[in-house]
C-alpha cells in the first residue's frame, strides 16, 4: 500500500500470526486467510486514522471506516469492539510509527553526540508530522479535547519519548542534580509547540520550528548556550 | 532591576503601595458586575472541573450554585457564553493572584518564585477550577483557545522580561520563554489531567530551575532550585 510507506505501522506493530507466517500450523490454507486479517485489520486502522482525521472523530462513523478500508461491517465487528476500540488501536498505532522513525533515526546517528542525535530524532518527528498533517492534527491536537481515556492515553504517548532524553543526564554530566521532571517538562514543552503550530494551522511546514524544538528540548538538560550551539548547528545544517 | 520587568508585573496594580492591602484588580475582573454574576462564574468553573466540559450543563451549574434558571439566563445566553467569561474570569484571578504575590519592588527571580509559589497553592486549594481552566479549556472550541494562547502570551512576556533585569546575564534565543512556559504547562496539565488534585507546590523547585536557567545558567538554577526546596 503506497500510503504505508509514509505510514508504515504495520512494520511496528506486533503481529505474531504474519511475522512468522512460515510457522503458521495447516499449510498453505491458512496463509492467506492470516494475511488477509492482518491486512484487513491495517487497512481498518488506516481508514479510522484518515476518515477521523478528515472530519473528526464524533463524526467518524464505523460505515465510513469500512468504506475507506474496502473491509465487511462483520469483518470489523470480528476484530474490534466498537468504534472507540478501533480508534484507540489507531491512535497507539500512531506512536509506534513516530517512535519507530525516531528511533532509527536517533540510531543511525549513533556515535554522534547526544545533542545531535536528539536533534536527529526531532527531524524525523517533525517530518513525518509534517507529511501526515490532518493524522498530526488528530493525534496531538483533537485528542486533548476528547474524554479522560484518550488524554491518558495521549499522556503515556508522550511518556514513551522518554529514554531519549534519559541518556541526557549523563551527558549533561550533573544527572543527579537536574530536576526529576526534566524529561516531562522536555517533552511537554515540545509538544506544547507543536500544537501551537498546527493549531495555527502550520501543521504542514512543521519544520520550521525544528530548530525551535531543539532548543526547547535541550534547554533544560544542557542549560541555553549548549543549546543554542546545538540549534544553530541544526540552522546551518537544514539551510 | 530593569524597568520593562517591574511594569510588566505590575500591569494590574495602581502603583506602589496599592498591593500588600488588597488584590489588585486585573481589568477582566471588573467584568464581574454582580456578585450573582461571580457566582455562577464560579460555579461554571467548579461544574466544568469537575464532570468535564462536555458532560457540565446550565443544569450543574444551577445545582451548583442553587440558582435558578431565570437568574442564569438573565446573565448568560448559553454555556458556551457564561464558560468563555468564566475562563476570563479564573485566567484573570490567577493572573492577579501572581502579581499580588510578587510584589512590585522585588527584582525578577523573587517575583518569579512568588508568583509561581502562589499559582501552584491556589490550585492544591482549588484544583476543579485548574482543571476547568487548563485541561477542558482544550473541549471548549476556538474562542477558548484564543484565551489560552493570551494567557500563556502573558506569562511567556513577564518570563522574558528576565532579559531586561541588570543581572540577566545570559541572553537566550527568543524561543526560551515560550519553552518554559510551554513545559510548566505541560507538567502541570498533567497532573491536573491525570486527576492528582494535590501536590502542585511541590513542582516550585523544578519550575524554578527551569525558569532561571536559560537567564542565569545552572549555577544559580541550581542555588534557586535549593533555595525552593526549603
Amino acid at each position: 500500500m503506497d500510503s504505508l510507506r509514509t505510514l508504515p505501522y504495520s512494520e511496528c506493530m506486533d503481529s505474531p500470526p504474519t511475522s512468522s507466517p512460515e510457522k503458521t500450523q495447516g499449510g498453505t490454507q491458512s496463509l492467506p486467510r492470516a494475511y488477509l486479517v492482518r491486512s484487513e485489520r491495517e487497512r481498518l486502522l488506516e481508514a479510522m486514522l484518515r476518515v477521523a482525521a478528515a472530519k473528526g472523530y464524533e463524526a467518524t462513523t464505523i460505515k465510513d471506516v469500512i468504506e475507506v478500508a474496502g473491509v465487511s461491517e462483520q469483518a470489523f465487528e470480528e476484530m474490534f469492539a466498537d468504534k472507540e476500540a478501533c480508534f484507540l488501536e489507531a491512535y497507539e498505532a500512531v506512536f509506534d510509527v513516530l517512535l519507530a522513525h525516531m528511533t532509527s533515526a536517533f540510531e543511525a546517528a549513533a556515535g554522534q553526540p547526544w545533542p545531535e542525535r536528539i536533534s536527529a530524532a526531532l527531524g524525523a518527528l517533525v517530518g513525518l508530522l509534517s507529511i501526515e498533517a490532518g493524522i498530526a492534527r488528530l493525534s496531538m491536537v483533537e485528542v486533548t479535547a476528547a474524554g479522560d481515556d484518550a488524554r491518558a492515553r495521549y499522556r503515556s504517548a508522550l511518556a514513551r519519548f522518554t529514554p531519549f532524553l534519559e541518556e541526557g543526564r549523563e551527558y549533561a554530566n550533573q544527572g543527579e542534580e537536574l530536576p526529576a521532571d526534566t524529561a516531562r517538562f522536555a517533552i511537554g514543552g515540545a509538544a506544547s509547540m507543536i500544537f501551537d503550530e498546527i493549531r495555527a494551522g502550520r501543521g504542514p511546514e512543521l519544520n520550521r520550528i525544528l530548530p525551535d524544538l531543539v532548543f526547547a528540548v535541550l534547554m533544560p538538560y544542557l542549560g541555553p548556550e549548549a543549546a543554542e550551539d546545538e540549534m544553530r548547528r541544526v540552522i546551518r545544517e537544514h539551510r | 532591576m530593569g524597568k520593562q520587568a517591574a511594569t510588566k508585573v505590575q500591569a494590574g496594580a495602581e502603583g506602589p503601595g496599592a498591593t500588600g492591602e488588597v488584590l489588585p484588580e486585573a481589568p477582566t475582573l471588573r467584568l464581574v458586575s454582580s456578585p450573582k454574576r461571580q457566582r455562577i462564574l464560579e460555579g461554571m468553573l467548579e461544574a466544568v472541573g469537575d464532570a468535564g466540559y462536555d458532560a457540565a450543563s446550565v443544569r450543574t451549574v444551577l445545582d451548583q450554585t442553587g440558582l435558578y434558571r431565570q437568574a442564569f439566563y438573565d446573565e448568560f445566553a448559553d454555556k458556551d457564553d457564561c464558560y468563555l467569561e468564566a475562563l476570563r474570569y479564573g485566567v484573570a484571578k490567577f493572573a492577579a493572584i501572581a502579581r499580588a504575590a510578587g510584589g512590585p519592588e522585588s527584582g525578577w527571580r523573587s517575583q518569579l518564585r512568588a508568583g509561581i509559589a502562589a499559582v501552584l497553592d491556589a490550585l492544591d486549594a482549588d484544583p476543579a477550577a485548574g482543571r476547568a481552566l487548563i485541561v477542558e479549556v482544550h473541549a471548549a472550541g476556538p474562542e477558548a483557545l484564543k484565551i489560552r494562547a493570551e494567557a500563556m502570551k502573558q506569562v511567556t512576556d513577564f518570563i522574558d522580561s528576565a532579559r531586561y533585569a541588570s543581572a540577566g546575564t545570559e541572553s537566550p534565543p527568543p524561543i526560551a520563554a515560550e519553552g518554559i512556559v510551554a513545559g510548566m504547562h505541560a507538567v502541570v496539565h498533567a497532573k491536573l489531567a491525570a486527576g492528582d488534585g494535590s501536590g502542585f507546590r511541590e513542582l516550585l523547585p523544578d519550575f524554578m530551575y527551569f525558569a532561571v536557567l536559560p537567564y542565569f545558567g545552572a549555577e544559580i538554577a541550581g542555588a534557586e532550585m535549593k533555595a525552593a526546596r526549603l
